[in-house]
C-alpha cells in the first residue's frame, strides 16, 4: 500500500534494512539503541545518524502542524537541537521516535501562529494506481482518485484538533502511542478524538 | 479495519509531501558544542536570589499581600508575597488523575534510590510520583516537562519566615532550590491551592521537579541526584 512510497526516502543513507512503519512501531533496530547510546556520550556522528533516521517523519509531523514547508522545516531543524541537548534525560530502552516527535511538535506548535500562508495537504497528481493492486479500469480509476480528494478535502475541513489527530494516525500512520506524543495528549485521547473525526468524516463523506 | 480507516491509509501513500529537506549536515552544524556553558543561568539565578533576599528584608509594600517579588526556576514560578493566602486544606491531595507512568506525556526522570512510586498522577501537564499512599503521603515528586503541550506552570507563594536558598546537586548542571520554614502555597494548574512543606525545585535538561517530603535538605540533595 502507501507505505511503500514512505520507505524509499526515508531508508536513504541509512544504514539499516529498509523497512515498514510497523516495523518502526514494534521495535526500532538494535542501531538505533546503538547510535542513541553513542549520541548520549557526545558522539556527533551519531547523533547525525540519528536524525537522518528520523528527519522524513519529522519534517512531515512538523508539516502538518504548520502546513508550511518553511516552518516545518524549522520546526524540525530546531527540534532536533533540542533533543540533542535533552538527550541524556532520553531513556535508553524506551522508543526514541515518540520522543524525539514530541519536541518536534512542540516547536510546530509554536511556529503554528506566525503568519505566512497555509498550504492544503495535496494528492499527488500522477498517483492514481495504489501499488500491488491489479490496474483498474480507467473509470475506476476516475472514481477512485475522485473519491480519495472528497476524503482529503473532507479531513482538511475537520477542526484542527481532528485534523491533527487523522493526519498523525492515519496520513503518516504514527503509532497511538507516537500520536498521543506528537499532539502532547494522551493514548485514550488520542482513541477517543480519533472516534470521533471519525464519525464526522463519515458524515461528510460516507463509506466508501 | 472498517472502511474508512482503510481509505484514509490509502490516501496516506498517495499525497503530495513537500521534500524532506536535508536537515542532517544542518542540525550538526547547529548542535551546541560540549561542555555546554552553564555560567551565565547560574549567575542569574543566585543574582536573582540575592536580590529577593535583600526585597524581603526591607518588605515595605502598600498592599499588605503584595507580590514582593517573584521569579522562575523551570516551569515553576517563585512569587514572595507577604501575607499569603488563606488554604484550605485538602485531604487527600488532589493530584489529578491515576495513570499508568507509560501513558505520561513526557519521558519521566526516575530514582533509583526510591525505586518504583507507589501511584503516579496527572494533571494538565504535572506529573507527580506519589510514595506512600494518598492518605499518608511519604514523599512526592512532581515533574513539568519544558514545553509540553500546554505551558504547565506552577506556582509557588512564599511569606516570610520561609527561606529560599540555592543548593549545589552533584550530577546536575544548574543549582537548584530549597524552601524551607513555615509552609508555602503551592498553586497547580487545574488544582486547589494547598500548603506544602520543605520542598526542593530543580531542572533536569528539560524538566522541573519538584520533591516535597525529604527529611532534610541533606536528604533532598541525595534524592535528587538520584532522580536521572
Amino acid at each position: 500500500m502507501g507505505r511503500a512510497r514512505f520507505q524509499t526516502e526515508e531508508g536513504r543513507g541509512n544504514p539499516t534494512p529498509l523497512q515498514g512503519v510497523e516495523g518502526e512501531v514494534v521495535g526500532r533496530p538494535r542501531d538505533e539503541a546503538e547510535l542513541v547510546a553513542r549520541a548520549q556520550r557526545g558522539d556527533d556522528d551519531a547523533y547525525e545518524e540519528l536524525v537522518r533516521m528520523h528527519q522524513e517523519i519529522a519534517f512531515r509531523v512538523a508539516y502538518v502542524h504548520t502546513r508550511s514547508a518553511a516552518d516545518a522545516e524549522e520546526a524540525a531543524h530546531d527540534g532536533f537541537v533540542k533533543a540533542y541537548r535533552a538527550l541524556r534525560r532520553f531513556r535508553r530502552g524506551r522508543p526514541f521516535r515518540p520522543w524525539l516527535l514530541a519536541i518536534v511538535a512542540n516547536e510546530a506548535r509554536n511556529r503554528r501562529r506566525s503568519a505566512g500562508r497555509r498550504q492544503a495537504l495535496a494528492l499527488r497528481a500522477a498517483d492514481q494506481i495504489r501499488p500491488g493492486d491489479a490496474a483498474p479500469s480507467p473509470e475506476a480509476a476516475v472514481l477512485e482518485s475522485e473519491r480519495r480528494a472528497l476524503l482529503l478535502e473532507a479531513v482538511d475541513r475537520l477542526s484542527e484538533e481532528h485534523r491533527l489527530v487523522v493526519a498523525c494516525r492515519y496520513l503518516l500512520d504514527l503509532s497511538e502511542e507516537e500520536t498521543a506524543s506528537a499532539l502532547g495528549i494522551r493514548k485514550g485521547t488520542v482513541k477517543s478524538r480519533l472516534s470521533r473525526a471519525l464519525e464526522r468524516l463519515r458524515k461528510e463523506v460516507g463509506d466508501a | 479495519m472498517p472502511e474508512l480507516e482503510r481509505e484514509l491509509r490509502d490516501l496516506a501513500g498517495t499525497l503530495e509531501f513537500p521534500a524532506t529537506p536535508d536537515l542532517a549536515a544542518r542540525v550538526r552544524r547547529d548542535l551546541p558544542a560540549q561542555p555546554r556553558p552553564l555560567w551565565p543561568r547560574r549567575l542569574a539565578l543566585a543574582v536573582g536570589v540575592a536580590f529577593l533576599a535583600l526585597a524581603l528584608g526591607l518588605a515595605v509594600s502598600p498592599a499588605r499581600s503584595a507580590i514582593l517579588r517573584f521569579f522562575g526556576i523551570g516551569s515553576v514560578q517563585i512569587e514572595f508575597v507577604e501575607r499569603l493566602p488563606e488554604v484550605r486544606l485538602t485531604s487527600p491531595l488532589e493530584l489529578g488523575a491515576e495513570i499508568d507512568p507509560a501513558d505520561a506525556p513526557f519521558t519521566l526522570l526516575q530514582s533509583d534510590l526510591l525505586g518504583d512510586p507507589d501511584g503516579v498522577y496527572l494533571r494538565d501537564g504535572v506529573v507527580t510520583l506519589l510514595y506512600g499512599s494518598p492518605e499518608r503521603v511519604r514523599l512526592l515528586v512532581s515533574q513539568i516537562a519544558d514545553g509540553g503541550s500546554a505551558p504547565a506552570i506552577a506556582k509557588k507563594l512564599v511569606g516570610t519566615g520561609t527561606s529560599v536558598e540555592l543548593v549545589e546537586i552533584p550530577g546536575v548542571a544548574e543549582p537548584g532550590v530549597w524552601i524551607r520554614g513555615r509552609p508555602h502555597v503551592l498553586l497547580l494548574p487545574g488544582g486547589p491551592p494547598r500548603l506544602a512543606g520543605d520542598t526542593l525545585l530543580w531542572t533536569r535538561d528539560f524538566v522541573t521537579l519538584r520533591l516535597e517530603g525529604a527529611q532534610s535538605r541533606e536528604q533532598a540533595v541525595e534524592i535528587a541526584e538520584s532522580i536521572r
